[in-house]
Formats: C-alpha cells, sequence, structure tokens
C-alpha cells in the first residue's frame, strides 16, 4: 500500500492528477473575473443601470482593466499595522479557498480517458468528503482574522471581529443542514452522494435542508444580506479596509472563490451533481449549469435584500436557523431508522 | 515514502516550535497564533498516520471552532505590548517543579512505549478509501458508539454542562432576570429603556456568550 499522505482513492496516474489539478486551478481563475463582470453587469440591470458598457465590445473587457488595475496598484501599510501578517492574511484566505474547490464533482470516474488512465472529474475524492470542506472553511477564518487585526485600524478590527462572530455561528448550521444529506445517502463522499440521486434529487426530501444551506451559505462567503465583516455603510470596508491593489484583489477573489465553492457544493448534495438527460459526455455541462444557477441566485439575493442589522443576524443564526437545522437531523435520523 | 518522512519531519518540527511559541512569546496574541499553528501540524500528524477523519475532526473542532474564541477574546482583551509580570509568591517555586515532575512522566512515557516501538514496521491495519477502513469516518463512528460508548457519552455529559455554566454564570454576571431575551440584550443600553431600536447605541452583541455556549 503506498499512499502519499493519507487515502483520496484516486483513479489515475500521478501525472494526470498533475494534470487535472492545473485544468481546475486555470479554469477557476479564469472564470472569477467572469463571474465580477455578470455581477456588476446583472446588478446595473436590477438598478437600471446599464452597467459597465465602456471597456471593449459590451463591457467585455472589464474584468481585464480591472485587473491591470489591481496589479500596478500601490500596497499602502498603515504605520500601527503589522507588515508581514498584513501580507500573509490574504494568501490564508485564497489557499484555503482553492483548496476546497478539490473535492467538487464534475463528472464520474471516465475509464480509460487520458493517456490510458481512468479519470475522475474531480480534483479527489476524500474518504472524509464534505469535512474536507469544512476543515479548509475552519481555517479560512484566520484570512479574514489575522488581515482585520494585522491592519492595525478600528475599522478593520471591528470587521474581523464580525467574521469571527459570524464564522462560528453560521458554520453550525451549515454542517447540520447537510447532515441530513449525509445520513439519506449513508456517505460523506461527495461522488458517493451524487451517486445515490440516481432517482430523486436530495433537494425533494431535505428540502429544509436545503434552504438552511443556502442561509448559512451567504453568511459563510460573506455575501450579503450576510456581509457584515465588510459592510461599507457601517465598517467603511471591514476586515479589508487598509487594503489595496492585488492584497485586496486576492480577499475579493477568495469570496467568489468560496461562492463558487458553495455553488459546488449545493449542486452536488442537493440537485443531483452531474445528473441530467443527454449522454454522458454532458455530465460536466450540468454541473457547470447548476453551479452558475447558484451564483446567479447570490447576485439576484444581493440586488434585493438589505442588510441584516448585526444583532438580528446573530439571533436569527442562534435562535432560528439552529434549531430548525437540528429538528431537520433529527427528522431525517428517524426516516433513515424507520426506512 | 522518502516524501512522508519529509512531511512528518516538517510536520513534527512545526508542532514543536508551535508549542514553543505559545509559551516564548510575550504578546497573547502571537501565543494563541502559535497553538493555531501547532494544531494545523498535528492534524498534518494525524493525516500521515491515516487518521484522517481525526485531521478534520482537529481543524473544525480546534482550530475552527476552539480556537477563533481565543483570538475573539484575546484580540479583545489582551494583545498589548504590555510586558507580562514575573510570576511571585508560592506558584514561582512550586511552577518549575510541576514542570519538572510533567516531563519525568512524559518521558517514562516515551521511552517505556515508543522506544519499542522504533524497531517494529507499527500495527498491521487496513487502508485505503473505503468505508472499512481504518480512521475512516465509519470505523471512527463505530468504535465510538460500540466499544466507547461510555466516555463518549461523559464527555458531552460533561460538556453540556459546562455550556449551561457559561450561561448561567454569563447571566448572573449582567445582572440580568430570568425574562430577559437576547434580543432585549443587544437592543438596551444600560442607561435608557427607550424602546425605540434605532435611537438606541447598539449594546455589547450578545455574541461571547451565544458562542461559548457552542
Amino acid at each position: 500500500m503506498t499512499h502519499v499522505i493519507a487515502d483520496v482513492g484516486l483513479a489515475e496516474s500521478t501525472g494526470v492528477q498533475i494534470l487535472k489539478s492545473i485544468v481546475i486551478f486555470a479554469v477557476v481563475l479564469q472564470v472569477v473575473p467572469l463571474i465580477l463582470l455578470l455581477e456588476r453587469k446583472l446588478l446595473g440591470r436590477f438598478q437600471a443601470r446599464l452597467g459597465p458598457n465602456r471597456v471593449g465590445p459590451f463591457g467585455l473587457l472589464q474584468p481585464l482593466a480591472d485587473v491591470g488595475k489591481l496589479l500596478s496598484k500601490e500596497q499602502a501599510t498603515p504605520t500601527t499595522a503589522v507588515p508581514w501578517m498584513m501580507a500573509l492574511a490574504p494568501v490564508i484566505s485564497i489557499l484555503t479557498a482553492i483548496a476546497t474547490l478539490a473535492i467538487i464533482p464534475f463528472g464520474d470516474v471516465r475509464n480509460d480517458a487520458l493517456f490510458g488512465s481512468d479519470v475522475g472529474l474531480y480534483g479527489i475524492d476524500v474518504s472524509i468528503g464534505i469535512l474536507y470542506a469544512f476543515a479548509f472553511g475552519a481555517l479560512a477564518f484566520y484570512g479574514l482574522m489575522l488581515g482585520g487585526w494585522a491592519s492595525g485600524s478600528k475599522y478593520s478590527f471591528l470587521g474581523s471581529m464580525r467574521a469571527a462572530a459570524q464564522l462560528i455561528s453560521y458554520e453550525i448550521a451549515l454542517g447540520f443542514s447537510l447532515l441530513g444529506v449525509v445520513m439519506t445517502a449513508g456517505s460523506l463522499s461527495l461522488t458517493e452522494i451524487v451517486q445515490a440521486q440516481d432517482g430523486i434529487w436530495f433537494i425533494v426530501p431535505q428540502f429544509v435542508g436545503f434552504l438552511i444551506f443556502m442561509v448559512a451559505g451567504f453568511a459563510e462567503t460573506n455575501r450579503p444580506p450576510f456581509d457584515m465583516a465588510e459592510a461599507d455603510a457601517e465598517i467603511v470596508a471591514g476586515y479589508n479596509t487598509e487594503y489595496g491593489g492585488m492584497r485586496f484583489g486576492s480577499f475579493f477573489m477568495a469570496e467568489y472563490i468560496n461562492m463558487i465553492v458553495i455553488a459546488g457544493i449545493a449542486t452536488a448534495m442537493f440537485l443531483g451533481g452531474w445528473h441530467g438527460p443527454g449522454p454522458a459526455f454532458l455530465d460536466p455541462f450540468w454541473v457547470v449549469a447548476k453551479m452558475f444557477l447558484f451564483i446567479i441566485f447570490f447576485i439576484w439575493i444581493r440586488a434585493t435584500l438589505p442588510r441584516l442589522r448585526y444583532d438580528q443576524l446573530m439571533s436569527f443564526g442562534w435562535k432560528i436557523l439552529l434549531p430548525l437545522a437540528t429538528l431537520n437531523v433529527l427528522v431525517t435520523a428517524v426516516l433513515v431508522v424507520l426506512t | 515514502m522518502i516524501f512522508e518522512q519529509i512531511l512528518f519531519f516538517i510536520a513534527a518540527a512545526g508542532a514543536i516550535a508551535g508549542a514553543l511559541g505559545v509559551t516564548v512569546s510575550r504578546n497573547p496574541f502571537y501565543s494563541v497564533l502559535a497553538l493555531v499553528a501547532h494544531l494545523i501540524a498535528l492534524a498534518v500528524l494525524f493525516l500521515l498516520l491515516s487518521a484522517e477523519f481525526l485531521a478534520a475532526a482537529q481543524l473544525v473542532v480546534y482550530a475552527g471552532a476552539v480556537m477563533v474564541l481565543y483570538v475573539f477574546v484575546v484580540a479583545y482583551i489582551g494583545g498589548s505590548d504590555e510586558p507580562l509580570q514575573p510570576v511571585r509568591g508560592p506558584v514561582a517555586r512550586l511552577g518549575p517543579l510541576f514542570a519538572g515532575v510533567l516531563f519525568v512522566e512524559v518521558a517514562i512515557a516515551v521511552i517505556g512505549s515508543g522506544l519499542k516501538a522504533l524497531g517494529t514496521r507499527g500495527p498491521e491495519v487496513q487502508t485505503g478509501a473505503g468505508r472499512e477502513a481504518y480512521g475512516s469516518p465509519g470505523q471512527f463512528g463505530e468504535l465510538l458508539l460500540t466499544d466507547f460508548l461510555l466516555p463518549f457519552e461523559a464527555a458531552s455529559f460533561l460538556l453540556l454542562v459546562a455550556a449551561v455554566g457559561a450561561v448561567v454564570l454569563a447571566r448572573r454576571r449582567r445582572g440580568l432576570e430570568d425574562t430577559g431575551t437576547v434580543d432585549d440584550l443587544a437592543r438596551s443600553s444600560p442607561e435608557s429603556d427607550d424602546p425605540r431600536p434605532e435611537m438606541v447605541p447598539q449594546g455589547d452583541p450578545p455574541v461571547p456568550t451565544g458562542a461559548g455556549a457552542s
């Protein structure tokens, strides 16, 4: 038994694994600016404006201009800051976001697909499955926290404190909402959960879990209406107030990658993953289409709902979402045992 | 495999450096961060022992929940550059004694059991990604609910008592009657009983209490 570190059930040879990682990494990083453009365009339409339309045809080159601007900006560091930690924080944020991408399944294992090797259309299929995402989600908090603390400014500090409180409050509800799916499928592995949805998608029997997951997912990704950590009307920009240039860009990119990850997990756990009509080669496209739906939904909610007040956020998380999630787990457990 | 060994030494050195950092650092905030680094290194060591579930639980529970609270509290009240006062009194004399006793105890444990295993290949366990594999969530849960049911339940009961105790203590310190809810707490400031929430400066958010109960 030769395992490098832990057992991840890889179907393919090392070369193909590296190739696969590069493809996932490159594609997602290219998609992030496009989602940004989509968000700005859609927000414009929601607010009866046109959105960005000056750079290139229909404003399509706007992401390039944004990235160019971010890359060429100066990194300002306040005198009260801790410089090395301020540089480290965005690294933690983006590292944990990208690492979580690895478990999102885009398709089943294809036999003999590439260079005579079996290829699973996912990064890795770990035995702990969804817990892998939670482990990195737990570490992602330190990106926001250290960023806010190391900036040495009041607004940054307030933002990171809010992020801390919000993350521990909603992470429990997020975990419990997925527990119902895990119990129904009898597995933690995302690919096995998708395979278990061959007949009926888990959004039907686990609809309450799905709702809780979406609400907690908004809180976990710091998206409006739960963006208390950077609430720009109250605390300037929260934890990233003092950041500029590509360090700010990294925080920003991490937020969008987290959004993609939440969309991917929701697709795999509730919307049947790669299942859909048509031949097998369409599988990854089904996953991408379903993830796209979720991302549109994220943007739609941002444009529609106002930001919650801080104490509302806390009491909602602890007094409504958590008991509801616990009840959902309990009912599901009873049903799983009875049937 | 050579890669495993390299990773082991990196993680082991990281764990020791983190543990040293906790005690050596003068700034409590850096101490807490060193503890986080130590816990992450421990999680890597668990992974090398093919205990994936334990590694994930270590990150989720300790690095993700417990240490977040530590960071939260230390960032609020500690974290200043004020040098810590040297300890005086009987504690200063008893401290080294306890440290010495602990060192001897750990040394006996390491020499007694650890050194014996050096020449062997370790226990034969079934590894892999299957449900029956050693260290998998399935195996873990089965052991917890069969062989170790009593300690497991006792530990969960202890945590429940601690959580209830924390809530009771926090309420008593604020001088609250049992009728007050968290919402009232957040809205009313001690000076005024103004019912209009938007006119009142936001009170102390009930976060630490609620998070502590988790």
